[in-house]
């Protein structure tokens, strides 16, 4: 389309909106001849499409939005479980091993690195900070891990590392929706958005779109970040919580019976299906479909939601935290649900922002505390999605907004009681384990400090391409028309991570 | 002046519809009336009216050929077959006419002079037709195998492949930069047709550059046409390819230009100028990397899919393109051995098929069996013991099983080992035994997972910092 059309088309949605139901009155008498001719030709269904028997011919998506498609291309998994570390992890700590940085621990940070960047807190010339943690090669595949995650050493070769992903936002809201909307400001999709909109859902007792939270916070972005921005709302995530009623309001009103529910909504869907008989709107469809699938979930959410009909060894290995709020029990849901038919899973877990401005928030200790939480969990999601036979099926994605300083943080240029580090989005770790994915593989180098990418630097938007790549999409081709342009996920970058891949 | 001469010029492929029309209603008069001629006057003159159409069709093509640069080799035998046709039809007119001043031509029978006309109008119309939509345009939709067997050249340029292996050692120019340019370049730009006066069939041509000058400038990509046309929008008129044709890929324009920012090399090597391999990853051959089989099966029509649906199964293509289907049980636990007949007319189709959390059992063996292209079977949570397993032997595409949390016992494992063609077996929580040494025997390339993973307790586990 050319911009002349462009301009057209935008004028005549001005126009559009300009009428009010006093034009519609006025002006179309003459239409609205026609329009009722048009309902009476309605059995000739001149322009609804084929007809069955009489009957209006809908595509199931207009009787449901989440009736499961076809991918464009074969697909290497069906779910995604997307766990992220809200706040940033220190990448430095955990995966991206740099021994020179320990040898320059203290020194003053050359100006030549510091010229033209900016940083959230860091004032001043900042001082370089080593690892803090000790790394050892593991796994078949040599890669780096630190001893603050001692389980997920052992699974190591089941991921493949991005070790020089880039961000262009350094602060925690902007950078979480860039990392789940593909955009730094608020009003698009998320990725499990997209996902549910492309693919829709394959167990229909469920939702196609579930997030879990931890830490005790959600994140900076705010619920925008599984939200469905122009996509229908009925594609945004569902947040569920591991404590009380996993969906609120699920459960009945006291002295209301599973049997008068059910009779409630059995009326209510029979007026709905004489309007639909009546005026042929498939929204209504969609609505008597809402209000039963509504009421599947009432027992097949909570069913699924509870971790304590698990086997003690499985609760074990996950290290569950029964009647808690915790990371632990979101991993071994997120299996649950994934085993269950859910499409995509998405975890935040809130407290990794290492600023060093208090205990919690240090580099060495609140860290480490941090990494235990997700040590066990994380690994015990990836063996037992393995020996289920689902870790083919699935991919699992593991990340932050982005990375953090090699430079100890001095807030306001004074020294901190703590060790921390600055938001740093140049180049920080991300990893990916499951189908289609090359075990083992590490993509993308650091220098020196671990400051920038020398090599294999990949953006939030390649990350997205891969992802949607996994799940048999052209993430080019998978576009969404709303205001007059067709839009992406991946806006108009992105490349498919090859490197990364089987 | 040159304007009106190629406006004229481009009403050529209108105006020749003109003569045809009127060649061929004489033709078919002169048919009709050939036993009582009785409608000559009116049969001279259509002919007349033709000749005088086919001579503006012959002026109006002339002045196309010089407008818009085609070769006179490609356009010279549409040219005098044309004229040739312009000339036969004057001839029929004064034939027809029986104008005593050209007595020769009474002696010629019609007959003659009619077939003779036929075949040069069909002659100039196909020859025209080949000119503006290439030669190939008409048989094209034939489908290859069928063109082969008739005989004709099948002219499609390879696209570039490079092998992963030894993509470094392939010549950047002839393996890459020319296969591109074959495809998106040369249906405008060759000795056929060398619009701007430019042919980029060969690295002569490309050098020789067009009637604008060279499309290359060493080293300078932005200034080179050959690149920078690639990169204007759509809508701009230097934009090449032009809008309606096929575009090159984003990955194409990216190598185009990294090959003139390396100074256009024709005999060098990838890996001699030093370029990044991710450039090139979108050239790689690629194997068949799904594990579903490569066959061809009939698309289920729509009213199968939605008669199977209704009985409470999940189905769905593996993809929008590909006939293959996924089935499963998901949203039907009540799913019986009987209910596998429902799937007896999608048994070509089905790849996938997940039967886990039903009330399957080892009954169903028998009708999987007739699935010949079964790649991934899912039968966990089940009260599958695995008797008669063993028929699922023959199914040469099974790939994987999932046994877990189902009733099979260690009897039957023996059955299953020897599949052939199987690769992944999982056995978490079945009543099989993890041996304690690995298993030796297994055929080539079967991963046995028992599962029971665990993550034993250490130290740091309860430090708290």
């Amino acid at each position: 389309m050319n911009s002349l059309d462009r301009l057209i088309k935008e004028k005549i949605n001005r126009d559009i909106q300009a009428k009010t139901r006093r034009h519609f009155i006025k002006e179309c008498v003459a239409g609205m001849g026609g329009l009722a001719l048009g309902s009476m030709f309605m059995g000739c269904n001149s322009f609804l499409g084929d007809s069955d028997n009489g009957k209006i011919a809908l595509t199931e998506r207009d009787i449901n939005p989440l009736a499961s498609m076809p991918p464009p291309f074969p697909a290497k998994v069906k779910s995604v479980i997307y766990l992220h570390m809200a706040g940033a992890p220190s990448q430095l700590e955990m995966f991206d091993y740099k021994p020179t940085l320990h040898k320059l621990d203290g020194q003053a940070t050359p100006q030549s690195l510091l010229e033209g960047k900016k940083f959230a807190f860091i004032r001043g010339t900042p001082k370089l900070l080593g690892p803090q943690a000790e790394f050892k090669r593991h796994g078949e595949s040599g890669n780096w891990v630190s001893n603050f995650l001692p389980h997920f050493s052992k699974v190591v070769d089941e991921v493949a590392f991005l070790k020089a992903v880039n961000t262009d936002q350094f602060n925690h809201g902007p950078a979480q929706l860039f990392m789940h909307t593909g955009g730094p400001r608020l009003g698009r999709p998320s990725i499990g958005s997209w996902v549910t909109y492309g693919l829709g859902s394959e167990n229909q007792n469920l939702p196609g779109f579930v997030v879990l939270t931890s830490g005790g916070k959600t994140p900076d972005a705010g619920k925008s970040v599984w939200g469905s921005g122009f996509l229908p709302s009925v594609y945004q995530g569902v947040q569920c919580r591991s404590i009380g009623d996993p969906v609120l309001y699920i459960e009945d009103p006291k002295g209301i019976s599973r049997n008068l529910k059910k009779s409630t909504i059995d009326a209510i869907n029979k007026i709905n299906k004489a309007e639909f008989n009546e005026y042929a709107d498939p929204e209504i469809l969609a609505r008597i479909n809402q209000y039963e699938m509504a009421y599947r979930m009432q027992t097949a959410v909570p069913e699924v939601m509870n971790i304590n009909n698990e086997p003690e060894y499985i609760r074990e290995m996950y290290g569950v935290e029964p009647g808690k709020e915790s990371f632990a029990n979101n991993c071994l849901l997120a299996r649950k649900l994934v085993e269950d038919g859910v499409r995509f899973v998405q975890l935040f877990d809130w407290g990794w922002d290492s600023h060093g401005t208090g205990h919690d928030t240090s580099i060495d200790l609140g860290l480490r505390n941090k990494c235990t939480e997700i040590d066990r969990p994380i690994s015990a999601l990836l063996l037992d999605l393995k020996q289920r036979g689902l870790l083919e099926e699935t991919l699992v994605v593991w990340g932050g907004e982005f990375g953090r300083t090699p430079m100890l943080e001095n807030r306001e240029g004074q020294k901190m009681a703590y060790l921390g580090r600055d938001h740093h989005g140049d180049a920080f770790t991300m990893w990916m384990a499951g189908g289609g994915i090359k075990k083992g593989a590490s993509w993308g180098v650091t220098d020196e400090i671990g400051f920038s990418a020398l090599e294999g630097q990949v953006s939030v938007h390649d990350v997205h391409a891969t992802i949607l790549h996994l799940l048999g999409f052209n993430h080019e081709q998978f576009t969404y028309e709303f205001q007059g342009r067709p839009f992406r996920l991946t806006d108009v970058e992105g490349h498919v991570i090859h490197e990364i891949l089987a | 002046m040159e304007v009106i001469q190629q406006l004229i010029g481009r009403l050529h492929p209108i105006v020749v519809h003109l003569p045809i029309g009127f060649i061929i209603t004489a033709l078919l008069l002169q048919w009709i009336d050939r036993k009582e001629n009785k409608q000559e006057e009116v049969i001279a003159q259509v002919f007349l009216w033709g000749f005088i159409a086919a001579t503006i069709a012959c002026i109006s093509g002339y002045l196309l050929y010089i407008g818009e640069g085609y070769s006179f080799d490609t356009v010279k035998i549409h040219l005098w077959v044309g004229i040739a046709t312009a000339l036969f039809s004057g001839l029929m007119y004064l034939r027809v006419k029986e104008n005593s001043k050209v007595e020769f031509l009474q002696r010629i029978p019609k007959i003659i002079l009619s077939f003779s006309l036929l075949f040069l109008i069909s002659m100039t119309g196909h020859l025209g037709g080949s000119i503006t939509h290439g030669s190939d345009y008409l048989l094209e939709p034939l489908p290859t195998s069928i063109k082969i067997a008739l005989g004709f050249k099948v002219n499609s340029y390879e696209m570039p492949k490079l092998e992963e292996a030894s993509w470094e050692e392939s010549n950047f120019y002839n393996q890459v930069i020319q296969p591109i340019l074959n495809n998106k370049c040369l249906s405008c730009h060759s000795p056929n047709k060398s619009k701007g006066d430019l042919q980029l069939n060969d690295a002569e041509g490309i050098l020789k550059g067009g009637e604008n000058g060279d499309v290359i400038i060493p080293k300078d990509a932005k200034n080179s046409p050959l690149y920078a046309r690639l990169i204007l929008p759509q809508d701009h008129e230097d934009h090449m390819p032009p809008k309606e044709k096929t575009q090159l890929s984003k990955e194409e324009i990216e190598v185009i230009k990294a090959w003139i920012e390396t100074g256009s090399s024709l005999d060098k090597n990838i890996g001699e100028l030093e370029l990044k391999k991710h450039l090139f990853t979108s050239f790689f051959r690629k194997e068949n990397t799904s594990e579903y089989p490569d066959v061809k099966v009939e698309a289920i029509p729509e009213d199968t899919i939605k008669a199977i649906r209704k009985h409470g199964f999940h189905i769905e293509p593996i993809s929008e393109s590909n006939n293959l289907i996924r089935v499963s049980c998901i949203n039907m636990p009540s799913f019986s051995d009987d209910d596998i007949k429902l799937l007896n007319s999608v048994k070509q189709q089905i790849v996938y098929l997940d039967l886990g959390s039903t009330e399957v059992t080892d009954a169903i063996f028998e009708h999987i069996a007739t699935f010949p292209h079964l790649t991934t079977l899912n039968l966990s949570h089940t009260n599958i013991t695995g008797k008669n397993i063993e028929k699922l032997a023959p199914l040469e595409h099974l790939r994987t099983l999932n046994l877990t949390h189902s009733k099979f016992n260690g009897e039957h494992l023996s059955n299953i080992t020897s599949f052939k063609h199987l690769k992944n077996l999982f056995l978490f929580n079945s009543l099989v035994k993890q041996p304690e040494s690995k298993n030796e025997d297994l055929p080539n390339g079967l991963n046995i997972d028992y599962g029971n993973y665990h993550l034993p307790k250490i130290a740091t586990d309860t430090i708290v910092f």
